[in-house]
């Protein structure tokens, strides 16, 4: 699954029809996915997005075909190689995709990383890349 | 019931020498009680491993043939410090790489030598007639070293302080990534397990207390610097052969935007001597208190918001004004308790022998603050009249205030001025390229402001970080209160 960053811009989505338009229309694709986050900023409606690598392709096409802006976002992969169980990333983390198991061992559980990367330059040890 | 350090190191070597860890202590202590732990237990073995930034090593080269004496000395292009005789140095954890700041530092040198890895050295020199060579550009590893000795002067603080931020903005701090508004909160040490905080009155910690360091075997000299026992912020000053150790214990750090440091493990074994260190020993995470404090102030005496367990802190959350703020350690704690644990096998295994300290640590040691000849100045000492205009006016008058008052920033409030923006006299200028005719069109509304009580400084830093040259001063209420601009500041 791979994570991306729609924004439906404000002037697209003028009322709930249009966004339901836009939504069905991705939908029509019988594609399931995941809506990571839903907010409303003043340049429109985010969305984050969990979608199934094979159909990345079919759903941007969809969005682009709305005029929505796609940005593609990655999760974050550890190296736990040279993660040194600190836990400077896990009070950062807002969904408990990083967190220290009952040896206060780092974990990480990628279906529930939302790509946010606030993680990222958080690790002392630079071992939290996106994606 | 009292025992002596030579009866221990007898047990030790008879193989019969019962060592438990401050962690195992806590229970041992529950079950059986003072007196019978204190018969019963010999040794306590502690352990933490976090960012020690006081740290660093002293490294010796051996003579180049001609010698040099060098001036100038970069190990991987972190510059040392080479204020020795001729072939020695010290490299120090937090001097960050030339070419890589923010990326490299003193403490990944330290780690690379450690494992083995070769290091470049390169120097230069003014020369003289007993030192006459000019440079020096080679490749070399730790065993090509005739000492190479961990030396740090400020390492195991005995508890530190948990970090928030109650500031708009996220932190980049030496405490990691704090988020705005109370966004998260970091803490340092390991708790019960830390090794000044099992013999907080220093009856067994002083001067050439044998202990584990780096993941080989070191020594104490002596207290730290900044050293305060009063206020339970004592510290100690470490030194060990580096050619020992491991690179698992000491790893080199960044911090984003803060800068390098390194990890170190420290572990110190407490001999049970009498039925007191048994109860300091059986210290819990629940009765080692630390302050909350706000990193969002940017003074040397940041707000204490309250105060907290260990206990708390580990429990992923702090609760601040009734909310519960997500919480994790700089600290390994996992390799914390590797520390104690592997300390505790050396002893059972009968290769670390306990030594009493030549002398132990002071409890009486003051930390004092800088003394500053220079008074400090603060923005309410060289503010001035701000001139305002509300959020309906004209375009054109705004222009004309700029004129008048020959001021390049008019700052936009409400009636009850309320800072609502900030318009500049290139904001003005733009409008009229552009036709745009409303003051709500060019008006910026994220405003960076400073307040009556910020010292200059910290004034002058927000303009020169945010590319600006006036920060409109407002009180608590945002009530603009006057304006600092960076002619104020020259």
């Amino acid at each position: 699954m791979t994570v991306i960053n729609v924004t439906l811009p404000l002037e697209l989505i003028k009322d709930i029809n249009d966004y339901s338009k836009i939504i069905n229309d991705i939908l029509k694709h019988d594609i399931s996915f995941n809506v990571l986050k839903f907010s409303i900023i003043s340049s429109g409606v985010t969305l984050l997005l969990d979608v199934p690598d094979d159909k990345i392709e079919i759903i941007t096409e969809a969005l682009e075909e709305n005029n929505a802006i796609i940005n593609k976002k990655g999760r974050v992969k550890i190296d736990f190689e040279n993660c040194i169980d600190c836990g400077a990333c896990v009070a950062l983390c807002p969904t408990d995709a990083l967190y220290m198991n009952s040896e206060n061992r780092l974990e990480y559980t990628e279906e529930r990383c939302m790509a946010c990367l606030l993680c990222v330059d958080s690790c002392p040890r630079s071992a939290i890349k996106e994606e | 019931m009292t025992k002596t350090y030579a009866e221990i190191n007898e047990k030790i070597k008879n193989g019969n020498v019962v060592v438990v860890t401050a962690e195992e202590m806590i229970k041992i202590v529950e079950e059986k009680g003072i007196t019978v732990a204190a018969e019963e237990v010999d040794i306590v073995t502690t352990g933490t491993f976090g960012p020690m930034c006081s740290s660093g090593a002293f490294l010796n080269f051996g003579h180049a043939d001609p010698p040099i004496k060098y001036e100038h000395l970069w190990l991987n292009e972190v510059h040392a410090y080479h204020g020795n005789a001729a072939a020695d140095c010290y490299i120090g954890c937090t001097r960050m790489a030339d070419v890589r700041p923010f990326e490299y530092g003193g403490g990944h040198v330290i780690e690379d030598l450690v494992a083995g890895k070769p290091i470049r050295i390169r120097g230069n020199s003014y020369t003289t007639d007993c030192y006459p060579l000019a440079e020096v550009d080679t490749e070399l590893t730790i065993k090509d070293l005739n000492q190479a000795i961990l030396c740090n002067p400020r390492n195991a603080y005995q508890r530190y302080v948990c970090a928030v931020n109650s500031s708009d903005r996220t932190l980049y701090t030496y405490m990691g990534k704090l988020l705005p508004r109370f966004g998260n909160a970091h803490f340092a040490g390991a708790g019960a397990l830390n090794p000044l905080t099992n013999d907080p009155d220093y009856e067994t910690i002083g001067i050439g207390t044998r202990i584990f360091l780096g993941g080989g075997i070191g020594y104490i000299m002596g207290e730290g610097t900044q050293h305060s026992p009063k206020s339970r912020f004592g510290t100690l000053f470490l030194k060990g052969d580096l050619k020992q150790m491991t690179s698992e214990y000491l790893k080199g750090v960044t911090y984003p935007k803060y800068g390098t440091s390194m990890f170190v493990g420290v572990g110190i074994p407490i001999p049970i001597l009498n039925e007191g260190l048994a109860k300091k020993t059986a210290i819990s995470d629940n009765e080692v208190l630390t302050d909350v404090v706000d990193y969002g102030i940017p003074r040397r005496d940041r707000p204490i918001l309250r105060q907290v367990s260990y206990k708390e802190l580990k429990s992923g959350f702090v609760e601040l004004n009734g909310k519960f703020i997500k919480c994790s350690s700089l600290s390994s704690i996992f390799y914390a308790r590797k520390i104690a644990e592997t300390l505790k096998k050396w002893i059972k295994n009968g290769e670390f022998l306990l030594n009493p300290p030549a002398e132990t640590l002071s409890t009486e040691t003051i930390c004092k603050p800088l003394k500053q000849i220079s008074e400090l100045k603060f923005v309410k000492d060289l503010k001035k009249k701000a001139i305002i205009c509300y959020d309906d006016c004209d375009i054109k008058i705004v222009a004309e205030k700029i004129i008048q008052n020959n001021m390049n920033h008019i700052v936009i409030t409400n009636r009850a001025k309320i800072l609502l923006g900030i318009v500049t006299s290139f904001d003005i200028t733009k409008a009229l390229a552009q036709n745009k005719t409303e003051l709500k069109e060019i008006i910026t509304k994220r405003v960076v402001t400073a307040s009556d009580n910020d010292p200059i400084e910290i004034a002058a830093r927000k303009m020169r970080n945010n590319n600006i040259s006036a920060l409109p001063v407002i009180d608590d209420n945002k009530k603009v209160v006057g304006i600092i601009t960076s002619e104020e500041l020259m």
